[in-house]
């Protein structure tokens, strides 16, 4: 006979119905889903045991729509129906995505929508980028549903820490058109460092050095007892393990002399520089084939053809570093995020930079999914006690627009979020009943070098004398990084609000150079004098040395010696043409260094001239 | 959640004595502390209205924080709220002290890139910069105590003087390190 079961009072025989929450890592190359069970986080696998869903979607002939595996095996037989890396497109215009360095050899068509975001050209129709991301998110949720068995509360999704406000708003609109409730915008960085559980340890300074498919990320955090603070944050939003496959077809067309080639050739070519560069992980040479073409690629080569790339990465992370006002032996870890920290060059150069071992245990793939899967597990209220906050910063400062075409900057980058500004305007004219207000986000002084977000118009502002109304601009922005915009008149209390709904004007390579030439540049932006200044100079010196070229070049350098410097005043005359202030003082410096030895020489051979002319003199 | 007052003073809010020195490991852990009950976290699966409350309260616990982290917004907030009038705009300075030691660091800062080794200059250049907050922090605090505001106006121009440099160097700093 069954034993009955008596249940205490007060409670269910049942145990505490937990809510069913998952993590999404929805990536550039590759999508995961992770769930807590068992108060431990795993990403959940499909029915054929694969972790990883390849951010892929594939517009069948029958009608279909697949998703992952089963989209790329399409791939190379139908590369214009088949979408990959869609994340390089979210919240971005046809002018952005054109212009970025990765799209350039995209198999599929993108069409032109101007302001409004990029989308992309398939036998199902005019496909929105948010609209493949929200196909992957479908996908992801219903495994977690199969899996766990139940309806999802909700989900954490993960995005770099890098992304702005179109980026994050286009990442939640996917969310909503799959069905998935948002619990939380997590930024990918943060969501690692969850993952790594670093925040049992009392007190300490990490850095999280995230390189994806297509973007690159750089936190600092300081974790204590289960605070996760985000110091600073930067990268580049154009810059992943994607550009090295690129890096590799681009060789490998400079090394055949291939030319035009066609889609499925493209598809194919960055497939086998994909596959190069993982078999470099362990091989010293492979070969890169394409057709009856074959190129051998040893690891040496792949290094250098990928340092450069790396060095973006290091000079992000200086950056990073000084934003948080840390150096470099501050740092107790650096957690390695993203597939392409596999690459050993990756490793070896952060090793160095950072003077230490960057922890590898947990798989950098997974590792963002599983963080996200802890942090959603306690944000429906299954994890109790221990609970960790995590503070997350702005990325990109917020600004309005000023007289002149200036930013004014309302909420400077790195502040803790959320947050909410302030700021008070007047009108400049007797009688005037409207103000336009442009929102636009980034470090540069020049409203046109920073993204246009949001233009609005606050209109019904009672007749006053200029100056004595007073419009109070509030930005709020909240936990997800969202932006909203309410401004007031103050005296009469009239009211506009908006939820930003951003202008798609920006591309990922604006971002990336905003943000660097904000640094690079902030003193021409601040002052047109000093790029004219070093203008002045590099001019000088470039006349005083091609006089002095012509005059004893011959005679006293080596053919080698003469090309040199003139390569070096070459680049020096480019710069002073294009460069920016910094970089002209560079090149300036770079050619006098290497007029140096001319110059020495010159001095001598004037210096025996007048002794010798003295001598004759004495004579 | 708490009642939610935008009016509240930042030094109750965060429970530490309003004053120009201050305890930043105190002040930070009670910010912690604050933003475990506030942040909007706390209510992912709250009504819209609670979620609402949460991002207006847990920003203003930041706003407070920041205001008071820093030295030279925690001086012209304590000025604010003594009533006295912070705007820098009317401000000349008559301390020809400081304004040679203001010299002497422009000259220093203009002179980094010429140094052999220009990031140890720059490790020169911020101590000798946090050497001048220093005093000046100790000037403000003095004044402040003995309510003596001009007194305390002044140290915190010179503050923000000093903030202002700290800005060029780390633009310089930029340049000169190529980040």
């Amino acid at each position: 006979m069954a034993l009955m079961q008596i249940s205490e009072p007060g409670q269910t025989p049942e145990p505490h119905q937990r809510k069913l929450a998952v993590g999404i890592d929805l990536g550039t190359t590759n999508s995961l889903v992770a769930s807590v069970r068992n108060a431990h986080a795993d990403t959940l696998a499909d029915l054929g045991g694969e972790h990883l869903l390849p951010s892929a979607v594939y517009y069948a002939e029958t009608g279909e729509t697949l998703v992952g595996a089963a989209a790329l095996a399409g791939a190379s037989a139908d590369p214009s129906n088949t979408l990959m890396s869609v994340k390089r497109f979210m919240g971005r215009s046809f002018a952005d995505c054109t212009a970025a360095s990765g799209a350039k050899m995209l198999p599929y068509e993108l069409l032109d929508q101007g302001q409004d975001m990029v989308k992309i050209r398939t036998r199902a129709g005019d496909i929105s980028p948010v609209q493949v991301s929200a196909e992957i998110l479908r996908s992801l949720a219903a495994r977690a549903e199969e899996t766990l068995g139940g309806e999802l509360t909700g989900a954490v999704i993960t995005v770099p820490a890098y992304f702005d406000d179109a980026q994050r708003q286009a990442t939640k609109d996917a969310a909503k058109i799959a069905g998935i409730h948002v619990l939380r915008l997590l930024n990918e960085p943060t969501a690692a460092a969850v993952a790594y559980g670093l925040d049992q340890q009392d007190e300490m300074a990490i850095a999280v050095f995230d390189l994806g498919g297509g973007t690159f990320d750089i936190s600092v955090l300081q974790l204590t007892k289960g605070v996760f603070e985000v110091l600073s944050t930067g990268g580049d939003s154009a810059l992943g393990g994607d550009d090295f496959d690129h890096a590799i077809a681009d060789w490998f067309v400079a090394a055949t002399g291939l030319e035009n080639l066609d889609m499925f050739q493209q598809r194919s070519l960055l497939t086998a520089a994909r596959q190069a560069k993982e078999a470099l992980s362990d091989a010293e040479t492979v070969n890169v084939v394409l057709g009856d073409l074959s190129q051998s690629l040893s690891r040496e080569q792949f290094n250098s053809l990928v340092d450069p790339l790396i060095d973006t990465a290091i000079r992000a992370c200086k950056r990073a570093l000084r934003d948080a006002k840390l150096r470099s032996e501050d740092i107790a870890n650096v957690v390695m995020v993203g597939g392409s920290t596999r690459v050993p060059r990756v490793r070896e150069r952060v090793a160095q930079w950072f003077g230490r071992e960057p922890l590898v245990d947990l798989d950098p793939d997974r590792v963002v999914a599983l963080g996200a899967a802890l942090q959603a597990d306690q944000l429906v209220g299954n994890r109790s006690g221990d609970e960790m906050l995590l503070l997350d910063v702005i990325p990109l400062s917020l600004g309005i627009e000023t007289m002149g075409g200036l930013t004014e900057k309302v909420i400077h980058r790195n502040t803790t979020i959320p947050v909410a500004m302030a700021q008070e305007f007047t009108t400049f004219k007797d009688g005037q009943t409207a103000m336009a207000i442009h929102v636009v986000q980034g470090e540069r002084e020049l409203v046109e070098d920073c993204r246009s977000l949001a233009r609005f118009e606050l209109q019904g502002i009672p007749p006053m004398v200029a100056g004595a109304a007073r419009i109070k601009v509030k930005f709020q922005v909240d936990a997800d990084g969202l932006l909203q915009v309410f401004a007031t008149e103050e005296s009469t209390g009239v009211e506009s609000h908006i939820a930003v709904k951003p202008a798609y004007g920006l591309n990922d390579t604006d971002i990336a150079d905003m943000l660097k030439s904000s640094w690079e540049a902030a003193a021409d932006d601040k002052d047109a004098r000093a790029l004219r200044e070093q203008q002045i100079e590099a001019d000088s010196l470039l006349q005083a040395l091609s006089a002095a070229l012509l005059q004893d070049g011959e005679a006293m350098l080596s053919e080698a010696e003469q090309q040199d410097l003139l390569a070096k005043m070459e680049t020096l005359h480019h710069e002073r043409e294009q460069g920016t202030v910094a970089s002209i003082a560079k090149h300036i410096e770079i050619v006098g260094k290497a007029s140096e030895l001319f110059a020495e020489r010159r001095m001598d051979a004037s210096i025996n001239q007048a002794l010798a002319g003295r001598r004759v003199d004495e004579l | 959640m708490s009642v939610f007052n935008p009016q509240e003073n930042y030094f109750a809010l965060l429970a530490v004595p309003q004053a120009y020195e201050l305890d930043i490991s105190a002040l930070t852990s009670s910010y912690r502390a604050l933003q475990r009950e506030a942040h909007p976290d706390r209510f992912a699966s709250g009504s819209e209205r609670d979620l609402r409350m949460a991002v207006q309260q847990s920003s203003f616990i930041n706003e407070a924080y920041e205001t008071l982290v820093s030295p030279t917004r925690r001086a012209a907030y304590l000025l604010k709220l003594a009533g006295v009038n912070s705007d820098m705009s009317s401000t000349t300075f008559q301390d020809p002290e400081f304004l040679m030691q203001q010299m002497q660091l422009r000259e220093e800062l203009s002179e980094l890139q010429d140094a052999k080794d220009p990031e140890q200059a720059l490790d020169v250049f911020y101590r000798d910069l946090d050497q001048a907050a220093k005093s000046q922090k100790e000037a403000f605090s003095q004044s402040y105590n003995q309510q003596q505001f001009d007194l305390a106006l002044a140290a915190y121009a010179k503050l923000q003087f000093l903030e202002k440099l700290r800005s060029e160097a780390e633009l310089k700093e930029s340049e000169l390190l190529d980040y």
